[in-house]
């Protein structure tokens, strides 16, 4: 397994968590009327994914090049982790023409083929195209791996469970994570679904599975790194759920009425933990909490800056690039 | 005279989902397994004449589970139910929580469905309130394999009956463990790594392992304590306990399987028993020490943890004891007497708390 670098798994989740931060402030900025989703310089809705760092970071510290990732509705996490640039997409988010998928995709769609990632909006789509991804690798002898991400929503889905039922019986280089974030969108877990664990589920697929409870990065990492490596040496696919944290609303403008949880959700935040155990720790210092904050605000004004130079698509390329 | 009509259950939603799953070949226990399991307690419980059973709470599927099978027609002969009103954390506190309720609640006994962690969270609060370890976790040295049903039948019994409690229950040792101010139990190991990281929890890498601290080492056991089973067999009621010092140098190897599906030959640096009240201090300066399989918590010269075993661990139901000692006094025969065996027969045992020993 790879070795941990603590300071690089602290300094991506700051790195992300800036990013989200900031797309938040943007994204309300010019919103007017507030609840017109289409109005502003960032059109659609948007689904951030703040709280949930520690699943991306703990993830994709172990891939390499080749290595692909299908992820859904919440996605700038597991993007910004596998490498895919900050501009290209910043642009996409914001609908212009230099963005991954020259403006037409948005936050939900974000399209790099050379880093292998996608997303989509419609839930559990990604884990049929791992499938494929992995099907892919495993036929070209590569030792790459397919990594699907999903809600624990999602996998009430059936797509979930032809995903895990094919992938055991090709015996495929994927890995599915499951972000158990405790809500889909507004209905907790309790009230969808049957089994309490997808663990269980993979189970019931022949394929192991195991469930990481608390948010905690390096728990991420090392589940997350034996069930690549696992993939890899050809021993199939297995199944990771990870209890998570979405920080804010299921989307952008969500009141979260609904939200039982909300008076503990701060304190729950895994990126000030992180801080505080490596600062007790020694492996951290303030100045470098200063440092790493500053380095991440300015890689994503840059990129915001980068998306707002941009030109918006014109009327009539409307056709162009809709179509693969 | 009835000793207690009450009895507890605490059934871990977490156990059997950490990473040996996939680093090792650790089952799956699923939540429906540990209902089933459950179930056939209750049916135990109920069959013994356990008027009431106080379960813990928790929102991952087993308190549902559990509240809905008890009102389906299976359940017509279970104990009444209730689940503690506590505050769910879906952690260790939890089990905590759920325990003291519990032994506040006078409960006789209390079955917990986890594996070796999980008893030692309950073994921390449950005072002299005796356990009946029932294995849903993955490596598991303290519960023995038993069929649930006869488990719920055990449990009752000691619930019931002080004679059954004597005969049945012993008294099992445990690890202090004492890092800077904290003070930890361990009711197998505890386990000086070299790792840097508390990681996922679960301990699975024997090679950075440096020390090993057992309560009890049992041959055909499984874990770490395997390993000092498989050098110098401690039985679990014995005094003493063992203390290893692994040497991946040593040409003195031992072959031990150390969580399903794993095996690993250790070498073996030094072997000595390790007295009850005497304390140790760990020989790594920094490390992680892991606690029943658990890594804990990274440790430094400043907070170099000291073992001290101690003989005054929880108490524990042997399941094949207490329905042994039911079964030689007739506990089981109704009326009383009405099936003469061997002579040794006690016929007032469920009410006569002077009955005989077995």
């Amino acid at each position: 397994m790879n070795p941990m670098n603590r300071l690089e798994l602290y300094t991506e989740m700051v790195r992300i968590r800036q990013y989200e931060s900031r797309i938040l402030q943007e994204y309300h900025a010019d919103k007017s009327p507030a609840w017109d989703i289409g109005a502003g310089l960032i059109p659609g809705e948007m689904h951030l994914a703040a709280g949930q760092e520690p699943a991306a970071v703990g993830v994709c510290a172990h891939l390499k090049k080749g290595d692909g990732i299908t992820a859904p509705h919440r996605p700038h996490h597991f993007a910004l982790a596998h490498g895919v640039d900050m501009n290209a997409m910043t642009a996409e988010i914001y609908g212009r023409t230099t963005g991954l998928c020259k403006g037409k995709g948005g936050h939900m769609h974000l399209f790099d083929p050379e880093n292998h990632f996608s997303c989509s909006g419609i839930i559990a789509q990604g884990y049929p195209v791992a499938c494929g991804q992995a099907l892919a690798m495993k036929r070209k002898g590569t030792d790459n791996v397919a990594i699907a991400v999903a809600g624990e929503g999602a996998a009430n889905q059936g797509a979930f469970h032809e995903s895990l039922n094919l992938a055991a019986v090709w015996n495929l280089p994927v890995v599915f994570i499951i972000e158990d974030n405790d809500w889909a969108i507004s209905v907790p877990r309790s009230d969808s679904t049957a089994t309490t664990s997808n663990a269980d589920r993979a189970a019931g697929y022949g394929i192991p599975g195991v469930r990481v409870e608390d948010n905690d990065v390096e728990a991420v990492f090392e589940a997350a790194g034996a069930a690549i490596d696992r993939a890899r040496s050809g021993e199939g696919p297995s199944l990771i759920e990870i209890h998570t944290l979405r920080l804010w609303g299921h989307f952008e403008g969500d009141a979260q009425a609904y939200r039982t949880d909300l008076e503990t959700v701060d304190e729950r935040d895994p990126i000030p933990r992180y801080a505080a155990m490596l600062l007790e720790s020694g492996e951290l210092t303030e100045d470098q909490v200063q440092e790493i904050a500053a380095t991440a605000d300015a890689e994503v004004d840059a990129a915001i800056q980068f998306a707002l130079n941009s030109p918006i698509p014109a009327p009539e390329d409307a056709l162009l690039h809709v179509f693969a | 005279m009835r000793l207690s009509a009450k009895v507890g259950i605490i059934a871990n939603p977490a156990s059997a989902r950490d990473i040996r799953r996939i680093v090792a070949h650790g089952g799956a226990t699923t939540t429906y397994d540990k209902l089933n399991l459950l179930r056939r307690v209750m049916s135990g419980l109920g069959a013994i004449g356990v008027g009431h059973v106080i379960s813990m709470a928790d929102r991952a599927g087993v308190m549902a589970g559990l509240a809905q099978a008890s009102t389906g027609p299976s359940a017509k002969e279970w104990p009444t139910l209730e689940f503690v009103e506590q505050e769910i954390t879906h952690s260790a506190a939890d089990t905590t929580a759920a325990t003291q309720a519990m032994v506040n609640a006078g409960v006789g006994a209390i079955v917990v469905l986890g594996g070796d962690g999980t008893n030692r969270v309950v073994a921390a609060a449950c005072g002299d309130t005796p356990i009946v370890p029932i294995s849903t976790g993955t490596n598991n040295a303290f519960p023995r394999p038993v069929e649930a049903t006869v488990a719920g039948i055990a449990a009752g019994l000691v619930a019931l009956n002080p004679c059954c409690r004597r005969a049945g229950t012993y008294q099992a040792k445990k690890l202090e463990v004492r890092i800077g101010d904290r003070v930890e139990h361990a009711l197998v190991d505890v386990a000086i790594s070299s790792d840097d990281a508390v990681g996922s929890g679960a301990v699975w890498d024997v090679a950075s392992t440096s020390e090993l601290f057992l309560c009890f080492a049992e041959p055909g056991s499984i874990g770490l304590s395997a390993i000092g089973g498989h050098v110098q067999p401690t039985s679990r009621d014995a005094a003493s306990g063992l203390h290893l010092l692994l040497d991946d140098a040593s040409t003195t190897r031992v072959l031990a399987p150390i969580a399903p599906g794993l095996t690993a030959t250790v070498g073996i640096g030094k072997v000595s028993v390790l007295e009850a009240q005497s304390a140790v201090a760990v020989e790594s300066e920094r490390g992680v020490i892991a606690i029943d399989g658990e890594r804990m918590l990274r440790f430094g010269p400043s907070n170099r943890p000291t073992i001290t075993l101690a003989a005054n661990g929880p108490v524990v139901v042997n399941v094949d004891k207490t329905v042994a000692y039911a079964s030689r006094n007739g506990l089981f025969v109704s009326p009383p007497g009405s099936v003469a065996a061997s002579g040794h027969q006690d016929k007032t045992a469920l009410t006569n708390q002077q009955s005989a020993e077995p």
